[in-house]
Formats: structure tokens, sequence, C-alpha cells
């Protein structure tokens, strides 16, 4: 599992019918890092550092095993110093 | 799932039985990184999009036999970088 940042929600009208409404967020593993899009099983707001699956774990953790996706955040870190 | 410019379109008409007629395009990473992705979506070039990689791009095609490991899931509307 990855610790990511969210960034802000992605907004995607025009998507694959295999996504429904699954809502979508922009993460980050670090401020100013590569951005990745992932699947909120979870229910997160901007700024919440999370934890996010990867591979056959995504798709299940989406809520299906043909969800189609490879990065799902599957818990929010309660407290996170990111200078560690 | 990565977010990816559009580059152009990919014309292969010799290829695998196992990619059958799927739609290419080419897509230019975050860090100028090239990677070729099947379009279930029928996006034109200059969109950014998201992609899903590995097993779960084969379940994005609605055929998931298609041998693929990188497909476009969406486009991104209002993405500026």
């Amino acid at each position: 599992m990855r610790i990511m940042r969210v960034e802000k929600t992605l907004v995607s009208t025009n998507r694959i019918e295999q996504f429904g409404h699954r809502p979508l967020l922009v993460v980050q593993d670090k401020p100013g890092g590569t951005r990745s899009v992932a699947v909120d099983a979870v229910g997160c707001v901007p700024g919440d550092w999370v934890i996010c699956v990867g591979s056959s774990a995504a798709r299940d953790a989406a809520g299906a095993k043909d969800f189609p996706s490879d990065l799902t955040i599957v818990g929010i870190i309660d407290h996170w110093n990111p200078e560690g | 799932m990565e977010i990816w410019r559009v580059k152009d379109e990919l014309v292969c008409t010799r290829r695998v039985p196992g990619l059958k007629t799927a739609s290419l395009r080419v897509l230019q990473g975050q860090k100028g990184n090239i990677e070729v992705a099947t379009d279930p979506v029928g996006v034109p070039v200059g969109k950014w999009v998201f992609t899903t990689l590995g097993s779960a791009a084969r379940l994005a095609m609605p055929d998931p036999t298609v041998t693929t490991d990188l497909t476009i899931c969406g486009i991104i509307d209002g993405w500026e970088e």
C-alpha cells in the first residue's frame, strides 16, 4: 500500500461505463510529486493523507472483482507527519 | 490511474489477433514519457485522459479478451497544466 495525499477531485464526464459514477480523486505521493488518479472507496476530502492499494486488490476494494481500477483509496490516515 | 495527454492516433494494420480491432492512441505522460494505450472512449488528440494499467486495463475494454495493458478510462474535464 502507498501513502498518498489527496489534492483535489477529478471530473470526467466522458468515461467508460464500467466506472459508473464512482468518485475519482487526484492524489500525489508527495507535495509537487507525480499526480495519479484513484477511486475513492472511503469518502475523502482534499488534504487528507490516505493509503492506496494497487493491482487486483484495487479492483476488489473498489467494489467488484471486474471493476477496472488500478489504484483505490482504502483508508484515511488519522495523523501523518510527511517529514517523517 | 495515471494522467496523460493524447499526443496522436496510432494506425497499426498488422497486429496480433488478440489485439482485435481496438483503437490505439499515443499518450504523453507528465514527465514526457510516451506510451500506447487502447481507447474504448474515442478521444480526440490533445485531450487529457486517465488510464488504468495491468489486468484492470483488460476489464476496462468493452471486450475483456483484448490483450492490452493500458486502457483509457475517461476524458478529464477542465484539466490545466
